[in-house]
């Protein structure tokens, strides 16, 4: 039985897991410990961080409205991520979130857009995401809750900086920090962590949420898994860049010859993040090496690494917030029972699986780019890639279709958007988009893309809507 | 070369699905479905009970349910009774729905668990308590989900009227010879008796328990799961119906096997599925005879079946379904689900003409891990039991089980943690059902549960329930039978 827990790390990632495990577990006491330097709980990948959609409803469930988070932390809204530089030099896409075109019957609508290329009509995904055109066109409202309007076919996630964010956090939890991160006590386990002013906490479940330092889990015999095969990034540098004007409501990541910048447009500024291969880059000022790869026992005797101290990838969309948020959900579900027990097995099969997979999306970008005549990304291309993406890429490539495993953070859907802005044709399409004759095809993508353009017409700017809950003078 | 021309080997409940879907996905093109069948061969008829997924297959189909129901005789199913598993006196149900709701955040089950006097687990599901009370009412918004019974040979009359009117062609005759090409392996022709033969660019073996083109043309080769699951012979008898109609398939354990019970409007199906490594034959028949309920209709139909599936089950350009792709005892009605499955991948995958390999490969990755994953929920219906009366059940407690169930049945066992997947048919509430229906209880409570004011919470879920399935209509009168 949990009577205790001590969190390592004041950050996102500690004061995200202080809230909810102590909603989880109201009588259990939660001593939360600050560490040294800037909060890389969820990676050093810049002050800003975007979130998928669905992190609304996690901050409603653990009470924090979400307008409170937006005004303490420059927020404003997503509805996706812009890549330019992949799919070649000069290509630009769109990954939106929310769905893209709409089905016929049971046939896809991408499969209906392989159709309509091979018919010598060249068309986008993205031109039919409600989400996507927004975004280009800088408009954001929230979605309609009725499922019968174009609405409704979209999410949203937030961008916020994390200093605002680790703060709102942890008013909801009412907690302080008990003191400053000394050292830890113990071998096996951790039995006490040894704060700045002497006092020794002793807690029954520590987690670590001190990000790559790893400070608790580093100790234990825990493992680690690289990923630096396939994910070739292995220094950061992040930013900050003072800009007035309405944010674009979307995350954008650029691709460069060693690696690629992200930036999170806040209120008043952008975040900003370089990742790059020091094979290819001479350093850089600032710079901090990375190691992507993930823990292979995030839960190790009683210490669960959380964050980028259990999983560090590169932030090519908003999932590390995601990752975070499930792996509490699932600690959650899996506390222990009593010492022993089998919750730390479970929860690490779990964990490492849906972390693969993540890397497995990760990896997609990579191995999809078009850009010639550079080592990095000539590599990257040739490369062998992991056998679960490789018989999804084989797959896709074939026929357009995609399975999805269990355990997958990403749906179909979104793996599509990569892929097709990536530039990946299928070799044929499903033979069912060939029963539906072409002219209906036309008219339907016609329609798709008229209702979508009159319903983003009439959305407000993503400043209008800033400006109007007070996010933005 | 593109897919023109498609030949489904049998008839039966797989061949008309199979038939039927595909004319229906295909309405409208040059692609032209023949089906060869031979009334001297006689079908199985498997899976008159069904779960939920198949309203979605008639509703793809366009068919309209009043009259599917009147066609096949059809009843509504809201669950699957289990009698004497785990021990000789015991009922549960495993509903299509789940249990109750969470309660401050935390999972319902964890919840029932830690609260003393919380009355049975399967107090808390309305279509249990319709169910008991012999009710039933279209779910509305009320979250659960339904299913049918039905006579599987009227159902595959029915799809045969509608696959013939979209086109299908019904070829009577017996196949007595498969060519294939010397080159790729792949299936070229099929020759009758008649001496005609019949080429077609993709086949598609719905023959039955044989595999006259997956086994016995292709030599694929079976997998045998009989060392988990013994039981290797049914005998089938219909019966009339006596009583009220239970909207329930219901399934009794024997000293070697279980019977089923299957009410339709017009007859009860009767079955014995049984171990012949532990039951004579004519002692199965006596204790089928014994639990009938009414003079049985028609002779005993003794059936042979090897648990297990075939290794492949798309080679080159041949797809088993059905039976020939593989065999589950249908404890959880998941014969007909079986069927459609591999009719929805086939469509999905459904072959471009040049053959990619892929598409097999990605077929039977999918339709493997399907089966393994019925097969491990079957299993633990015989493993997880109490009962020491005879041979057959002290084997079933005593065997090793894969490992892939192990581990499941360790961690509810130990945690009341039930594993969940996104592929596959049974999700969390079943595999509840089922575990808790056979007192597999869990040694540690989850320590958030059995908070103040749960106990108050769970008595009001409880009485709603009750009520709710006590203003039901009875199933008889749902159907539109009189009284």
């Amino acid at each position: 039985m949990i009577r205790s827990i001590g969190i390592v790390g004041a950050g996102v990632a500690g004061w995200m897991a202080a809230l909810a495990l102590g909603r989880a577990l109201p009588g259990a006491r939660i001593s939360v410990i600050e560490t040294e330097g800037p909060d890389w709980s969820l990676g050093p990948f810049g002050p800003g961080e975007a979130s998928l959609p669905g992190f609304e409803s996690w901050l409603a469930d653990h009470g924090i409205e979400e307008g409170v988070l937006l005004r303490a932390a420059r927020g404003s809204f997503s509805l996706g991520t812009a890549f330019s530089g992949w799919a070649g030099q000069e290509a630009d896409w769109f990954l939106p979130f929310g769905t893209i075109g709409a089905p016929i019957g049971t046939v896809a609508f991408h499969q209906l857009a392989a159709r309509l290329r091979a018919a010598g009509h060249p068309l986008r995904l993205a031109d039919f995401s409600l989400a996507a055109i927004a975004a280009a066109s800088g408009r954001f409202a929230r979605p309609s809750a009725d499922p019968r309007s174009v609405l409704s076919s979209y999410g949203y996630g937030l961008h916020f900086d994390r200093t605002g964010l680790a703060e709102t956090l942890r008013t909801a939890t009412g907690l302080a920090p008990v003191g400053r991160f000394r050292r830890a006590l113990g071998d096996a386990g951790i039995t006490a962590v040894e704060i700045e002013d002497g006092t020794q906490v002793s807690a029954d479940l520590w987690l670590d949420c001190s990000g790559p330092a790893a400070l608790l889990a580093g100790r234990l015999d825990s493992g680690w898994e690289s990923w630096a095969e396939w994910l070739p990034c292995d220094r950061a540098v992040e930013s900050w860049n003072a800009v007035e004007g309405v944010p674009p409501p979307y995350a954008h990541a650029g691709a460069f010859e060693a690696g690629w910048q992200r930036t999170v447009p806040l209120v008043g500024g952008q975040s900003g993040a370089l990742l790059y291969a020091s094979a290819h880059l001479p350093d850089q000022p600032g710079a901090v090496p990375i190691a992507q790869g993930r823990r292979t026992r995030a839960w190790t005797s009683n210490v669960v690494a959380l964050g980028a101290a259990a999983t560090l990838v590169e932030p090519l969309h908003g999932y590390n917030l995601a990752l975070l948020q499930n792996a509490l959900t699932r600690l959650i579900g899996l506390l222990p029972a009593t010492p022993n027990g089998p919750e730390p097995a479970e929860y690490n099969r779990l964990t490492a699986s849906e972390a693969d997979r993540v890397r497995d999306f990760a990896i997609l970008h990579y191995k999809t780019n078009a850009r010639t005549r550079e080592p990095l990304w000539d590599h990257a291309r040739a490369a062998p890639v992991p056998e679960m993406l490789a018989h999804k890429l084989d797959l896709y490539a074939s026929r357009g279709r995609l399975p999805v495993y269990d355990d997958e953070l990403f749906e179909q859907e979104e793996w599509i958007a990569v892929l097709d802005g990536q530039g990946v044709r299928p070799r044929r399409h499903d033979a069912l988009a060939d029963a539906i004759p072409e002219p209906q095809l036309l008219a339907h993508a016609a329609r798709i893309r008229e209702v979508i353009v009159d319903a983003v017409r009439g959305m407000p700017h993503h400043g209008a809507t800033l400006r109007e809950e007070g996010l933005l003078a | 070369m593109l897919v023109g021309r498609i030949l489904v080997v049998g008839g039966g409940t797989a061949g008309w699905m199979a038939a039927a879907a595909l004319a229906h996905k295909f309405a409208g093109t040059k692609l032209a479905i023949t089906l060869i069948e031979s009334a001297e061969i006689g079908t199985v008829g498997v899976g008159e009970a069904t779960i939920p997924h198949i309203r979605h297959f008639n509703a793809t189909l366009g068919i309209d349910e009043a009259d599917f129901l009147a066609a096949t005789g059809g009843t509504y199913k809201l669950g699957i009774e289990f009698v004497d598993w785990a021990r000789k006196g015991d009922s549960y149900i495993h509903p299509f729905a789940q249990f109750g709701e969470s309660v401050d955040g935390v999972p319902f089950h964890h919840q029932w668990l830690a609260t003393e006097g919380a009355g049975a687990f399967e107090d808390y599901s309305l279509p249990i308590q319709a169910a008991r009370r012999g009710r039933f009412r279209q779910p509305g918004g009320d979250p659960y989900n339904y299913a049918y019974q039905f006579d599987a040979g009227l159902y595959a009359k029915y799809l045969r009227t509608y696959a013939e009117a979209r086109g299908v062609v019904r070829r009577e005759g017996k196949v007595v010879d498969v060519a294939l090409d010397g080159e790729s392996g792949f299936v070229r022709s099929v020759t009758l008796e008649s001496g005609e033969t019949i080429a077609a660019d993709l086949f598609v073996d719905c023959s039955g328990f044989r595999g006259l083109l997956i086994e016995q043309a292709l030599h694929t080769g079976y997998e045998e799961w009989t060392h988990w699951l013994p039981c290797d012979r049914a005998i089938a008898i219909p019966c009339a119906n006596s009583g009220p109609l239970a909207p329930l398939t219901r399934a009794a354990a024997k000293q070697a096997g279980w019977c089923w019970r299957i009410p339709l409007q017009h007859r009860t199906g009767n079955g014995h599925v049984y171990s012949s490594g532990f039951l004579g034959d004519d002692e199965a028949l006596e204790v089928l005879l014994e639990q009938l309920p009414a003079e049985p209709l028609a002779d005993p139909n003794r059936l042979r079946f090897v648990t297990g599936k075939r290794r492949k089950q798309w080679v080159g350009n041949t797809v088993a379904i059905g039976l020939s792709s593989g065999f589950l005892e249908p404890l959880e009605s998941t014969s007909i689900h079986l069927i459609q499955v591999a009719i929805g991948k086939l469509l999905d995958l459904f072959p471009t003409g040049d053959w990619d390999p892929l598409d097999a490969a990605e077929f039977n990755r999918a339709m493997a891990l399907e089966y393994e994953r019925v097969r491990d929920f079957l299993i633990l219906h015989y493993h997880a039991t109490e009962r020491d009366d005879s041979e057959f059940w002290r084997h079933c407690r005593n065997m090793t089980l894969p490992d892939s169930l192990a581990y499941k049945l360790q961690l509810f066992r130990d945690r009341g943690v039930v594993v969940q997947y996104r592929e596959g048919t049974f999700l969390e509430p079943s595999w509840l059902a089922v575990y808790l229906g056979q007192h597999v209880t869990p040694r540690h409570p989850d320590p958030r549960a059995g908070g103040e004011g749960v106990a108050a919470a769970l008595a009001a879920m409880r009485a709603e329930i009750a009520a709710t399935a006590e203003a039901m209509p009875r199933h008889e009168t749902a159907l539109g039978m009189g009284a």
